[in-house]
């Protein structure tokens, strides 16, 4: 599937284009990156012996600020797919407002089999290597899948030491000793809760009588979870990786947090029966929150889901075929790119709080993201009712058109 | 960074609230007896065709904070003045610049602690 991501973005790009009208200079300009960087990264094994690894850059538009996207570390990395997500990371930017472009990075390499010193030293010379294209006013990096707060300070200490003093906006995510954000952790599972309560509203939902699922119950999941639940949502099923679990009257997350902590899975919850993973996707339930991987709902389980309202946590959680197939079962989506914004959010945040070294309190990152949720919620929900379109198609249009806006604006150099 | 919480409540619920603050060891406060209106215009229904406007008596509570204990005021004041029916009231929360008690001219947290 990695190979045709980038396929996959050129269309939709195409599709969203014909909807909105948009001018042939910027659709061809967004049809390609600013700038894509390949490096090999040598670094020294604990055994002696040394290997090298390639590493990407991409930064896909800066038309209406720096470049913003995460750094992955895993095996199946292609140029393609980072060239995708930073066209993604364009659009999410733009959907929430935020005065970024899209970037993403990537080495191929498997973390799993590697030292905690290996990591520190291949993320090292990764950043020195691309240390030419990024920066806090160029291209702010942030974790992504196998990257963590450690490596961001990691890549923070190895700019900071190449510039000679101390850079903390180079990258987001950071721990808080460093210049990292209050409410940064939390942050995307906090903008996935704003997005499911605002959908609630839209459709006079009454939050204790709705029933939530959730898929996953890491970082982003889990803090959905115990968020929702504080409001007073009726959690009935969630799962991580080792199974789900079930229960129709509602699980008491405060209980079920406990046991994770204790036993590192939500599984064995004595409140609760237990479930196949496939199941729980396909529960009764008014929302349905796949917080995990992409790919999840696909067309051979599609026409087997029960929700009224999915909210896409993860990234790309519903396959294409899949969201056909929804759409003729009147599900409404909230796609991706709107609902799992508030961590790129809370990075801009961040960002801002590093560049004027000056730091907020935890209730006013949190009542901003809320305020930059909302505001992008309303703005889609707009969009899709003026043009008669899904909240996906809309999410695209207005992104698209605010960096065509911008495209437009700013004119051609020379 | 100091926060004032205003909250409009039915007058009825005033008892449990204030046992409620105590629990949380919040034991200053000022209460006024107020009367208002909010979205159904003083009416107990939802009747959108009538125009007339009619004030309904509720209590006003006012607190003010530090920053870190305003969720756990929320918490206390959404639990118990909840009736489940509409008017229930609201929640307000403001900035506050400064806090003077008057007689050892103390300001800032230690004037309200």
């Amino acid at each position: 599937m990695a190979f045709n991501l980038w396929h996959n973005a050129l269309e939709l790009l195409d599709n969203v284009a014909k909807k909105i009208n948009l001018n042939e200079v910027a659709h061809k300009r967004l049809s390609k990156c600013v700038r894509e960087l390949t490096v090999s990264v040598p670094i020294r094994l604990d055994n002696g012996s040394f290997e090298v690894f390639t590493g990407y850059r991409v930064q896909h538009n800066t038309h209406r600020g720096p470049s913003k996207g995460g750094i992955r570390f895993h095996p199946d990395v292609t140029l393609d797919e980072v060239k995708a997500l930073a066209m993604l990371m364009t659009w999410k930017c733009a959907v929430v407002g935020i005065p970024y472009g899209g970037a993403k990075g990537g080495v191929i390499c498997d973390p799993a089999k590697m030292s905690i010193g290996e990591i520190e030293r291949l993320t090292r010379r990764y950043t020195s290597e691309i240390i030419m294209v990024i920066g806090p006013e160029r291209d702010i990096p942030a974790p992504d899948m196998n990257t963590n707060p450690q490596i961001m300070a990691w890549i923070m200490d190895t700019y900071s030491m190449d510039k000679g003093y101390v850079v903390p906006g180079v990258v987001t995510g950071k721990p808080i000793s460093v210049g990292g954000s209050q409410g940064r952790e939390e942050a995307t599972g906090r903008g996935v809760t704003y997005t499911t309560l605002n959908t609630l509203k839209h459709f006079n939902m009454d939050i204790e009588n709705t029933s939530i699922v959730i898929q996953g119950y890491g970082n982003v999941g889990g803090a959905t979870a115990e968020l929702l639940y504080k409001e007073g949502c009726k959690i009935i099923g969630v799962g991580d990786v080792y199974g789900s679990i079930y229960n129709p009257q509602g699980l008491d997350i405060t209980k079920l947090s406990k046991h994770l902590a204790k036993t590192g899975t939500v599984t064995k919850y004595k409140d609760a029966d237990s479930i196949e993973n496939k199941d729980l996707l396909e529960l009764k339930c008014d929302v349905l929150i796949p917080a995990a991987l992409e790919g999840q709902i696909r067309e051979d389980n599609a026409e087997k889901i029960k929700a009224k309202i999915i909210i896409e946590a993860a990234n790309g959680p519903i396959t294409n075929e899949a969201d056909s197939i929804l759409k003729q079962k009147d599900i409404y989506i909230v796609p991706d790119i709107l609902a799992n914004a508030g961590g790129v959010a809370v990075s801009y945040f961040e960002w801002v709080q590093g560049l004027q070294s000056y730091f907020w309190s935890k209730r006013e990152v949190n009542l901003k993201l809320r305020d930059i949720m909302t505001k992008a919620f309303y703005d889609v929900l707009a969009i899709s009712e003026k043009e008669n379109v899904d909240m996906r198609m809309a999410a695209y249009m207005l992104a698209v058109g605010r960096v065509a806006e911008a495209i437009k604006i700013r004119g051609l150099y020379p | 960074m100091l926060k004032k919480i205003e909250c409009i409540v039915q007058p009825f619920k005033l008892k449990e609230i204030k046992e409620g603050f105590r629990e949380i060891a919040i034991d200053g406060m000022t209460i006024t007896d107020v009367s208002g209106c909010g979205k159904q215009k003083g009416h107990l229904k939802n009747i959108k065709s009538d125009k007339s406007i009619n004030f309904l008596p509720k209590v006003k509570i006012e607190i003010v904070t530090e920053e870190e204990r305003v969720e756990d005021i929320i918490d206390v004041i959404q639990r118990l003045a909840r009736t489940g029916h509409i008017g229930a009231g609201k929640i307000f929360v403001l900035p506050v610049e400064d806090v003077i008690r008057v007689r050892t001219r103390e300001r800032g947290r230690s004037a309200i602690e």
